[in-house]
């Protein structure tokens, strides 16, 4: 004989809904519907700041426009080059970081937890800070780098060769713990008994290396640069306040030059077909090096 | 014989190596942060002096900077005002200014302090109810609707800036508390529903199924059973939620201006006589992100699956 209702109060199925419920509903409202209206919004020529003029449809004109924009293309390659520094240097020095720390040495956890610092600030607030750092006539970056080798005054923000450095440099700074704290995860969770079964048979350290370790740790390693890769790619607040783009678009992110559209300008339609394209680059690529990232745990 | 060739044991000199690596590297990281807030107790001449001086003498101007606003007045005016009452009325007349007011920065300040715990106590709420039905529920559709919450994640914040600007603008939530602590709380969600629903997976089923069988129905089995067994991971979730709103700026520069704007976006914008006025700016950093460092140390053990949405626990 079955008991429909074992305990009191509403069936698990209500409270199961009760619960999901507020989240879904939220993020509906305050995610999805703003997404869908961007999108709408993208087919349009609508100027948010010209309240009262009824925007008209134009098709895909919008997007056609953008990928024929060479200035467009320009962005992204200044995205591209930002993300492929930062992400090499932080994968490199991460993993080399979380290699020395695996070490177990007295006292590693109270370094880890020290060099974990930059990444929790507000990046806006760093931006600012090392402007401070960089200033051609009184930085301290600048000091530094004068007194190992005599250049002179050399303005990191406002050279366009040295501009795009400066934000891989800081964002380096700030985020290398971040892979290496989820690559020293991946060095701990190596079970013991693989380096006992190489140790006896007589497999060498370098060895132990390449087949053991650094098989265990490229999931881990590929997990968090796909982490960052996403945030890069919408890097926004921190090369905002450090260099605001400049100089001339030498920083300009796409981000940043979309912040441009659709809040200077006010090119909402345009501006909204800008953000529709990247996020879908941002899903696609996601998608796929997710599919790479599977097969290469399977391996 | 050396030992030095295992990897579980590495040799005492093979440490000893890598400490001092490990050591210069944070000196190294440290340093900007560290010079941020030696600047904030420089005076406005010593902060800009080359080479960077290291040993200076303590001032408290960069703080009183922060705090007030200040205009410059002909010696004759000083001379006719009356002594000044203050430690600080006097650091400013030093500088031949007078006091006009007191500066934006506590509001900016309490503004960060409001929509952070409000925030953060929404989306901890909601989350824990949607984790915990995540948890222990059969939800139709469980995985696509946690990648659905995820995902949201990955909306570029400008993206979104623009249409939510515009509906803010219709329903008067724009420059309000009240929307900026929705919004956060929305972002919010996705961490806190997948960390969450870790942390109540990992306590057993069995508790609060005894407490059913002595009479209680789900929800004060939830409440008073559920909820005490999880509160180290609903305290990590919410220091993660509290620093993430804290330090958000893409939304708060774009969505706020004059009643909501939160500490990020102003601290940038205090400015000296002749450019920025850095021991003020030092002063702004350092008493803004002091909180985020004692969290981060009380966080220190849960870092890790804070910052992987709980992909990786450890």
């Amino acid at each position: 004989m079955s008991v429909k209702k074992k305990f009191k109060g509403l069936s698990d199925k209500a409270v199961g809904w009760l619960f999901i419920g507020p989240t879904v509903l939220l993020l509906l409202a305050i995610n999805i519907y703003p997404l869908i209206y961007a999108i709408k919004m993208s087919f349009t020529n609508f100027y948010a700041n010209k309240i009262g003029r009824v925007p008209e449809f134009v098709g895909l004109k919008n997007y056609i426009k953008i990928l024929n924009k060479e200035a467009i293309w320009e962005k992204m390659q200044v995205t591209a080059s930002f993300m492929f520094w930062t992400l090499l240097l932080q994968a490199v020095i991460g993993l080399g970081l979380a290699l020395l720390l695996n070490k177990k040495f007295k006292g590693n956890e109270l370094l880890t937890t020290l060099i974990v610092l930059p990444m929790m600030l507000s990046p806006a607030v760093v931006g600012v800070f090392w402007t401070y750092l960089y200033n051609p006539q009184v930085g301290l970056f600048n000091y530094v780098v004068n007194f190992f080798y005599d250049f002179g005054s050399f303005d990191m923000i406002g050279s366009s060769i040295l501009a795009p450095w400066s934000i891989v440099i800081v964002d380096t700074w700030m985020w290398t713990p971040f892979t290496m704290l989820i690559c020293l995860a991946g060095l701990r969770s190596v079970p013991n008994y693989l380096y006992e079964a190489a140790e006896v048979d007589r497999a060498s350290k370098w060895q132990q290396f390449i087949y053991i370790t650094l098989p265990s740790v490229l999931p881990f390693l590929l997990l968090a640069l796909l982490f960052r890769g996403i945030e890069n790619f919408k890097m926004f607040d921190m090369v905002v306040e450090l260099t605001s783009g400049g100089p001339g678009s030498a920083t300009e992110l796409a981000s940043i030059n979309l912040k441009r559209e659709a809040f200077e300008k006010w090119k909402t339609g345009y501006s909204s077909a800008f953000a529709v394209i990247l996020f879908v680059t941002i899903f696609g690529f996601g998608n796929v090096y997710v599919k790479v990232m599977n097969k290469i745990k399977e391996r | 014989m050396d030992t030095s060739r295992s990897y579980l044991e590495p040799s005492s000199f093979s440490k000893k190596i890598a400490a001092a690596i490990i050591i210069v590297y944070t000196v190294i990281t440290l340093i900007p942060i560290s010079w941020m807030v030696m600047t904030s107790f420089k005076n406005v001449d010593s902060a800009i002096s080359y080479p960077p001086e290291v040993l200076f003498e303590p001032s408290l101007e960069g703080y009183v900077n922060l705090f007030t606003n200040r205009s410059r007045q002909s010696a004759e005016y000083l001379d006719s005002l009356p002594a000044p009452d203050t430690w600080y009325e006097e650091l400013v007349r030093s500088r031949e200014m007078v006091i006009t007011g007191p500066s934006k920065f506590l509001g900016r300040y309490s503004n960060s302090m409001i929509i952070g715990f409000g925030s953060t106590f929404a989306s901890v709420f909601l989350g824990a109810l949607a984790a915990y039905a995540f948890s222990r529920f059969r939800v139709p559709l469980k995985d696509d609707l946690l990648f659905f919450i995820l995902s949201t994640r990955m909306f570029p914040p400008i993206a979104v800036a623009v249409p939510i600007f515009i509906m803010y603008r219709k329903i008067g939530l724009g420059d309000t508390h009240l929307g900026m602590i929705i919004l956060y709380t929305v972002v919010n969600l996705s961490l806190a529903v997948w960390l969450l629903k870790g942390f109540m997976d990992e306590i057993p089923k069995e508790y609060e199924e005894a407490a059913m069988i002595d009479g209680y129905s789900r929800l004060q089995a939830f409440f008073k059973v559920v909820l005490p067994q999880a509160m180290t991971g609903i305290a990590a979730t919410a220091i993660f939620c509290m620093i993430f709103s804290w330090n958000e700026y893409a939304f708060a520069v774009l969505l706020t201006q004059f009643n909501a704007q939160t500490a990020p976006p102003f601290i940038p914008t205090i400015i000296g006589e002749g450019g920025l006025d850095w021991p003020a700016i030092g002063a702004g950093t350092t008493l803004f992100l002091l909180p985020v460092m004692i969290f981060t140390i009380i966080l220190r053990k849960h870092l890790l699956r804070g910052i992987t949405f709980g992909a990786v626990r450890k």
